[in-house]
């Protein structure tokens, strides 16, 4: 194992360390648990399969595995970051509707008596 | 009963404790209405001091925006039957004496009615021309009236316009001015616009920077473009 290789299986193993520490701690919910506990097993593959890349690589026309894992990678990154966006959206219309109601909740103040 | 009755005003209200007080009793030594402050999350004293000067108080736990507080005003309108709403900014720009003839053409069954600054000679810096004038030249086609001032907050608004817009109210910063007057297009109801003048305002901060304003801007643009293919926006749906 080279040390690339070693330095990647262990980032790779803490990542996953970290996500199933936030799930025990239920900081992350589950769903986006097992997205990034895909991502570690998909950073473990790599480590054991970079012959394989390099040949996907050539089968489709790019000169180096690494250039395709990070074509693929910033890809990947893109469509999380579309999703997160999707998710904030959706949740900053509910927190306006919620905090809406819970102004007509608690009511409408009335004026305080006039003098005049 | 007068002319006025089933009047609402709505004040929009953030953190405008210094003016927040004269807009409330220059309103109500006007007009014949009852007069409602949405305090958006003020940090202030604006709830208690609006309160306090004689009107009504609708607090959001946290800051919403200003289209968010108006939308809660007129959910507010419907619920209690008032048949027009007056909105009038906080800060003391826009004044009460010409509320008359911003309500008046609500009688001829006029939906909304937009106070304008230009017809009555407004001057701003260019580069804020430029954009309100091309904001007025789109507004004015989509809508087949003419508008000259899309983002002004001084109008009036009829029973159905207050119905609609209770369930229904785009909430971002300028999307709650021009959106707002291509929602009520796309539903068919009258617009008309009328020369009203504005003071500076009477204390308070502008609400953006420079920078910000670019942003929102942009924003627009893409508002804009998509008015006419994009789905309604329904509270309901959440």
């Amino acid at each position: 194992m080279s040390k690339l290789e070693l330095f990647l299986f262990v980032v790779a193993v803490a990542q996953l360390v970290f996500v199933i520490e936030f799930v025990r701690r239920r900081k992350l919910l589950e769903g986006f648990a097992v997205l990034w506990i895909t991502v570690g097993f998909g950073g473990l593959v790599l480590v054991v399969a970079r012959p394989l890349i390099d040949r996907v690589a050539d089968a489709v026309g790019i000169a180096y595995g690494a250039s395709l894992v990070l074509t693929l990678g910033i890809a990947f990154l893109l469509l999380v970051c579309m999703s997160l966006s999707l998710h904030v959206s959706k949740l900053e219309s509910r927190v306006e509707v919620l905090a809406t109601e819970v102004a007509f909740l608690r009511g409408v103040r009335d004026p305080v008596a006039q003098e005049d | 009963m007068s002319a006025l009755a089933g009047l609402l005003v709505v004040i929009p209200a953030l953190n405008e404790e210094a003016t927040v007080a004269a807009v409330v009793r220059g309103a109500r030594e006007r007009l014949v209405a009852d007069v409602l402050v949405v305090d958006d999350g003020s940090t202030d004293r604006t709830a208690e001091i609006a309160q306090a000067a004689g009107a009504f108080v609708l607090s959001h736990p946290f800051n919403l925006g200003v289209g968010a507080a108006l939308r809660s005003g007129f959910r507010y309108a419907a619920e209690r039957g008032y048949t027009m709403v007056l909105q009038l900014d906080a800060d003391g720009q826009h004044d009460p004496a010409w509320a008359p003839s911003l309500i008046a053409p609500l009688d001829e069954g006029v939906d909304i009615v937009v106070g304008s600054r230009f017809a009555a000679g407004f001057h701003t810096g260019r580069l804020r021309r430029l954009c309100m004038r091309w904001l007025a030249r789109i507004v004015s086609r989509r809508t087949s009236v003419a508008v000259t001032d899309t983002t002004s907050g001084f109008r009036a608004f009829g029973k159905r316009a207050v119905e609609r817009f209770a369930v229904s109210y785009p909430t971002e910063y300028l999307s709650d001015t021009v959106e707002a007057l291509l929602l009520a297009a796309a539903w068919q109801l009258e617009i008309r616009e009328v020369p009203v003048e504005m003071r500076p305002r009477q204390g308070g901060q502008p609400s953006t920077g420079s920078v910000k304003s670019l942003y929102h801007l942009i924003r627009l643009v893409l508002v804009i473009a998509l008015h006419r293919v994009r789905q309604p926006i329904d509270q309901r749906r959440h």
